[in-house]
C-alpha cells in the first residue's frame, strides 16, 4: 500500500518535470525581439549568414510547435544544447559544475539542521526560558536577513577580523588535491589527502553557514512550535503514565511526532536553499552552478541559462519527491 | 438591483469600521508588532519624502569624497553621515531613495499578487470545475520552481529593469494567494450562511464578494504582510545579482554589490544598506506576526 | 481490616494563574481498598482528573502539590525520588485517558505501544529475539484478554485504523500489560457510543473481578458510577462533598449538591419527574466565594454558609461523608 503511493507520487512527477520544460521554453519566447540577434548584439562582424546558422541551431526558423516538440525530445535525450560563449555542450557545463552546488547544499543542510534541531528541542522542553527565547529571537532575526548581508558580515568577522577562515574559492590551490568525484571533501578523504580536507572543509564553513542560516531559523521555529503542541498532548501524558524515562518520552514520542511538520518545511526550505545557492556562490566565489547561470545571464549565453535554470527546477521536484516518500515513512497515516 | 448590491456591502464596509478600531485596540497589546509597524511607518515616510530628507543627490557623487567613512569612525565627514561610496556619493542618500525600490517593488508586487490570487482562488474555489483543474494545475507548476530561480530566469530573458522586476516577482507569488483563498473559499462554501444567501437569491458575485471574502480577508491580509518581507529580500537578492533594478537607480541589493569590491577598505558601502533591508524586513514581520496572533491565530507560514 | 491499597490524605494541588492561585484538588481525602471500585463524581473542573494525575504525580506544570500525601500500600509517593516513581507508574498503578483517539501515538502500532510498558518495567525475561517472541506473545494476550479481535493482526495496526471503542481497549490492554494493583480511569467512556461506554465498562468490571485489581472511575455520569462502583465520592471545587457506600449516596443522598446531580438524571424506569438543572454555573477556581463553596448555587442555603470558614467533612454514619452544614 505505501509501495503504491510512492509509485503513484513518482508517476506525478513525471508530467511536473514536463511542465518545467515547457516553461523554460516560454521563458526563452519572453525575450523581447530575436534571441539570436540579443546574443549576437554585442558582436562585431557577424555575417548574416552566420546569424542564420545561429537561429538554425536553435531551430527558430521552424513554426513555434515544432521548436517546442524539437526542444522537449532534446531535454528528454539529455541534450541541452551548445554554450553559446564557450561552444560547449550545456549538459556538460552543468555536470562539471554541480558537485560543487551540492556539496556546498549538503554542508548549508548538515549545518542547519545540526543547530536548529537541538535548539528547536531545547526551547520546545523549556519553553519560555532564557534559551528559549534567545534562540527564537535569533531565528526570527535569521528567517528576516538577506543571506547576501549576512554572508559579508561573516566574511568581515571572520576573515578580516579574526582571520580565522578563507574568504573565497573551494580550496587552496597549493594542496594539490586530485579531483575523483569533484566533491572536495570526498576527494580528499578518497585520496588521503589531510591538507586537502582541511582546507576543503575550512572553506566549506562560511558558505555553509550563510546558505543554511535561514533554513535553520525556520526548521528551528517550526520544530519548537509543533513539538510544544505535541508535548501536550494524551499520548505524552500516557507514556509518562507509563513509567517512560522523560528523556525518551521527548525524543520518542514527542520529536518522533514533531517531525513530521518539520520534515515537511525541510522541503519546503530546499527551494530556497537552491535560489540562495546563486546568491552565497556570488558572495563566496564558490565555483558552482550559481555563478555559472550568473555569469551566463550576464553573456546572454541563452541555452546556458536555460538549461541551468532547468535544472534547478529539477532539483527541486526530485527533492520534493524525496521529501515526500520521506514523509510516507514518517507518517502512518499520509495520503499523498 | 442597486440596493441589492449595495446593502450588503454597505453592512461589511460599516464592519469594517469596526473591526479597524478593534484592531488597533487589540494592537496595543503587542507591542512587538507595534514598534514593527512604527518603524515600517518611517521607512514609508522616508520613501515618500526621500527628496527632502536626503541630504545629497543620490545618483551624483563627490570625487574628492570618495570612500569617506561614516561620521562617528576615524575620518568620517558630518555632511556624510553613513560615508560615502568610490565614487563619493553619500550613502544616507542612497539608502533613503533605495527606500522606494523596496518598498515599492514590496507592495506593488504583493499587491498585484493578493488581488489576482486571490480573485482567481475565490473563482476556482467557488466554481470548482475545468477553471479550477486548470488554475491548480498551473499553480503546481509554479510551486515546482524555487522562487528565485523562477525569478532569475525571468529576468535573464526579460532584462533588467523596474517593471520586469515586479511582474518577474509577481508571476510566481500569487500561487501563495490563489492556494489560501481556494482553500478558504473551499472551507467556507460549505457553510450555512453562503446556502442561505443562494436561497435568498444573490448573484455569485456579491456571495462571493460580499458574503464570503469578508471572512477570509483576514487570513489573505496576513499572508500578504508576511509576504512582503520575503518579496523585499527577494528583490534585494535579484538587484544584488545585477539583475534587478538599473544600477543607477539606487536598490539597496544593488548598493551590498557595488561595495563588495571595496569590502576590506570600506565596508560600511555594503553593510549599511544591509542593515537597512535587515531592519525594514524584521519590522514587517514582526507587524505581520502580530496581525497574525490577532487576526488568524490558524495561519502559520512556513 | 487490611491496608488501604491507596490513601488520599489532605491532598491539595495548585495552578497559580494570572488571576491567582487555583486549588484545584484542596485538601482530599481518599481510601481505595484492594479491589475497589471507587467513582469520582463531578462537573467538569472540579478537579477530579488533576486527582487522578497528581496520585501519578503526573500534574502538568506549573501545577503542583502543595499539601497532603498519598499513600500506596502505605508508603507514600511523594516521597519517592523520580526514577522510583517511575517504577511506580504503569507497573503499580496505571491510568486510562478520556479521549481514546488521543491518547494513542499516531505514528507507532498498536502492538509497539503495548510492549514499550513491557520493555519499561522489564517485565519479559530472556534476550534478543527470544525475549521479543516472548513480548509480542505477552502483547497477544493482553489484546486479547480487552477482546480486541485478531490480535496477531491488529498488534501491527496503527492507532487510526482503529475504532474509538477498539482503541480504548487497546489504551486500556496497555494498563494491563505489566498487571497493575491499581487502575485509574479518566472518563473512559465519556468520548464513546453508549453501546461501546457499556463494553468498556463491562471489560473493567471484568477485569475487577478477575484480577481483584482496584479502580478509581473518574466521570461526571453519576449513571455510570451507580452501575458500575462500590463506594462514590462527589467533588465539587476540589473538595469532597459527600462519600459512602454508591448504594446509600444515591437512593439517599445527603448533600444538596448530590441531590441536584440525581434530579439531573433522567429516568428510564419508575415514576416520571421533571429533570430540574442545578441553577448557575460551575464556579471559577480563581474566585471562590468565603464558605461553602456550593453555597451560591445551593437551594437549601442559611448565612452561615458564606462565613469565611472552611467547612467540615463529618462522617454521619460509620462510612457515611458529608461535608455539609445540615448534618
Amino acid at each position: 500500500m505505501r509501495a503504491a503511493k510512492v509509485l503513484e507520487r513518482v508517476l506525478i512527477t513525471i508530467p511536473i518535470m514536463l511542465g518545467v520544460a515547457v516553461m523554460v521554453f516560454i521563458f526563452m519566447r519572453l525575450t523581447p525581439g530575436d534571441p539570436v540577434d540579443i546574443m549576437m548584439g554585442e558582436m562585431v562582424g557577424i555575417s548574416d549568414a552566420e546569424m542564420e546558422a545561429m537561429r538554425r541551431e536553435f531551430n527558430l526558423d521552424k513554426p513555434i510547435h515544432v521548436q517546442l516538440w524539437l526542444f522537449l525530445t532534446d531535454v528528454l535525450r539529455g541534450d541541452l544544447g551548445t554554450s553559446f560563449v564557450k561552444r560547449v555542450p550545456v549538459a556538460e557545463l552543468i555536470l562539471a559544475h554541480l558537485p560543487a552546488t551540492i556539496e556546498l547544499a549538503v554542508g548549508a543542510l548538515f549545518f542547519g539542521l545540526a543547530i536548529s534541531i537541538p535548539i528547536g528541542i531545547l526551547s520546545a522542553v523549556k519553553q519560555y526560558s532564557i534559551l528559549d527565547r534567545a534562540s527564537m529571537a535569533g531565528a526570527f532575526l535569521g528567517v528576516s536577513m538577506p543571506s547576501f548581508w549576512l554572508g559579508l558580515i561573516l566574511i568581515l568577522f571572520f576573515s578580516v577580523k579574526l582571520g580565522v577562515l578563507p574568504v573565497q574559492g573551494r580550496i587552496d590551490h597549493d594542496v594539490g588535491l586530485q579531483e575523483v568525484t569533484g566533491f572536495y571533501v570526498l576527494d580528499s578523504i578518497l585520496t588521503g589527502n589531510r591538507a586537502a580536507l582541511v582546507s576543503a572543509l575550512r572553506h566549506l564553513v562560511l558558505p555553509s553557514v550563510t546558505l543554511g542560516a535561514t533554513l535553520a531559523a525556520i526548521v528551528a521555529r517550526v520544530l519548537r512550535s509543533s513539538l510544544v503542541e505535541i508535548l501536550r498532548a494524551d499520548y505524552i501524558t500516557l507514556a509518562r503514565a507509563k513509567g517512560q524515562v522523560e528523556f525518551l518520552v521527548i525524543m520518542k514520542h514527542g520529536v518522533r511526532n514533531a517531525l513530521i511538520p518539520t520534515v515537511t518545511v525541510v522541503g519546503l526550505q530546499v527551494g530556497a536553499l537552491l535560489g540562495g545557492n546563486m546568491v552565497v556562490e556570488t558572495v563566496f566565489g564558490w565555483p558552482g552552478l550559481g555563478r555559472l547561470v550568473v555569469s551566463a545571464i550576464f553573456n546572454r549565453d541563452f541555452p546556458l541559462v536555460q538549461g541551468a535554470v532547468m535544472t534547478y527546477a529539477f532539483t527541486y521536484v526530485i527533492a520534493n519527491l524525496l521529501v515526500d516518500v520521506l514523509y510516507t515513512y514518517l507518517n502512518p497515516k499520509i495520503t499523498l | 438591483m442597486i440596493a441589492h448590491i449595495w446593502y450588503p456591502l454597505s453592512i461589511r464596509i460599516r464592519l469594517l469600521g469596526r473591526g479597524l478600531a478593534e484592531f488597533l485596540r487589540e494592537l496595543r497589546g503587542h507591542p512587538s508588532a507595534l514598534i514593527g509597524g512604527f518603524i515600517v511607518l518611517l521607512y514609508l515616510a522616508a520613501a515618500l519624502f526621500a527628496p527632502y530628507l536626503a541630504p545629497h543627490d543620490p545618483e551624483v557623487g563627490d570625487p574628492r569624497a570618495s570612500l569617506t567613512p561614516p561620521a562617528w569612525s576615524a575620518g568620517g565627514n558630518p555632511a556624510y553621515p553613513l560615508g560615502t561610496d568610490f565614487q563619493g556619493r553619500d550613502i544616507l542618500s542612497r539608502i533613503i531613495f533605495g527606500s522606494r525600490v523596496s518598498l515599492g517593488v514590496g507592495v506593488v508586487t504583493v499587491a498585484i499578487s493578493a488581488f489576482v490570487g486571490t480573485a482567481l482562488g475565490c473563482v476556482a474555489g467557488y466554481y470548482r470545475g475545468w477553471i479550477d483543474g486548470v488554475l491548480s494545475r498551473l499553480a503546481d507548476l509554479l510551486l515546482a520552481w524555487p522562487f528565485l530561480i523562477f525569478a532569475i530566469g525571468v529576468m535573464a530573458f526579460l532584462g533588467p529593469g523596474l517593471s520586469n522586476l515586479i511582474a518577474a516577482l509577481t508571476f510566481k507569488s500569487w500561487v501563495e494567494f490563489f492556494r489560501l483563498s481556494r482553500g478558504e473559499m473551499l472551507a467556507e462554501k460549505t457553510k450555512e450562511y453562503v446556502d442561505a444567501a443562494r436561497v435568498v437569491g444573490q448573484p455569485d458575485l456579491i456571495i462571493i464578494v460580499s458574503e464570503i471574502l469578508p471572512n477570509i480577508v483576514h487570513s489573505i491580509l496576513v499572508l500578504a504582510t508576511l509576504r512582503m518581507g520575503y518579496m523585499i529580500i527577494m528583490e534585494a537578492s535579484l538587484s544584488f545579482l545585477g539583475l534587478g533594478v538599473p544600477p543607477h537607480i539606487p536598490a539597496w541589493g544593488s548598493m551590498v554589490n557595488q561595495g563588495r569590491d571595496f569590502l576590506f577598505v570600506a565596508p560600511w558601502i555594503s553593510t549599511l544598506p544591509g542593515l537597512a533591508i535587515l531592519v525594514l524586513v524584521l519590522s514587517i514581520n514582526l507587524f505581520g506576526e502580530g496581525l497574525r496572533d490577532i487576526l488568524d491565530p490558524r495561519l502559520k507560514i512556513e | 481490616m487490611s491496608q488501604p491499597l491507596l490513601e488520599l490524605r489532605n491532598l491539595t494541588t495548585v495552578f497559580p494563574t494570572r488571576r491567582g492561585l487555583v486549588r484545584a484538588v484542596d485538601g482530599l481525602d481518599l481510601t481505595v481498598r484492594e479491589g475497589e471500585k471507587l467513582g469520582i463524581v463531578g462537573e467538569s473542573g472540579s478537579g477530579k482528573s488533576v486527582t487522578l494525575l497528581s496520585i501519578l504525580r503526573l500534574v502538568p506544570p506549573p501545577g503542583r502539590i502543595v499539601a497532603g500525601d498519598v499513600l500506596f500500600r502505605g508508603e507514600s509517593l511523594l516521597a519517592k525520588s523520580s526514577s522510583e516513581m517511575r517504577r511506580v507508574r504503569g507497573r503499580k498503578i496505571a491510568m486510562i485517558f478520556q479521549d481514546p483517539m488521543t491518547t494513542l501515538n499516531p505514528v507507532f502500532r498498536v502492538g509497539e505501544q503495548i510492549r514499550e510498558s513491557l520493555r519499561i518495567h522489564g517485565l519479559v525475561d530472556g534476550r534478543g529475539r527470544a525475549r521479543r517472541r516472548a513480548e509480542i506473545e505477552r502483547v497477544i494476550q493482553v489484546l486479547n484478554d480487552v477482546g480486541i479481535p485478531y490480535p496477531e493482526e491488529s498488534l501491527r495496526r496503527y492507532p487510526h485504523e482503529f475504532s474509538g471503542g477498539m482503541q480504548q481497549r487497546a489504551i486500556i490492554a496497555i494498563a494491563l500489560s505489566c498487571e497493575p494493583q491499581l487502575l485509574l480511569a479518566d472518563e473512559p467512556t465519556t468520548a464513546l457510543d453508549v453501546t461501546i461506554q457499556a463494553q468498556i465498562l463491562d471489560l473493567l468490571e471484568r477485569i475487577n473481578r478477575e484480577r481483584g485489581m482496584g479502580i478509581i472511575l473518574v466521570t461526571h455520569n453519576l449513571g455510570v458510577v451507580a452501575e458500575f462502583c462500590d463506594t462514590i465520592a462527589i467533588m465539587y471545587a476540589g473538595q469532597i462533598m459527600e462519600k459512602g457506600a454508591t448504594e446509600e449516596v444515591t437512593t439517599e443522598p445527603l448533600h444538596p449538591y448530590t441531590r441536584g446531580l440525581l434530579r439531573c438524571l433522567p429516568r428510564i424506569y419508575g415514576k416520571r419527574e421533571k429533570i430540574r438543572p442545578i441553577p448557575g454555573l460551575v464556579p471559577d477556581l480563581a474566585t471562590l466565594p468565603p464558605g461553602c463553596p456550593f453555597a451560591p448555587r445551593c437551594d437549601v442555603v442559611r448565612p452561615e454558609c458564606r462565613e469565611d470558614r472552611r467547612i467540615p467533612l463529618k462522617e454521619v454514619e460509620p462510612g457515611r461523608w458529608v461535608r455539609c452544614l445540615l448534618y
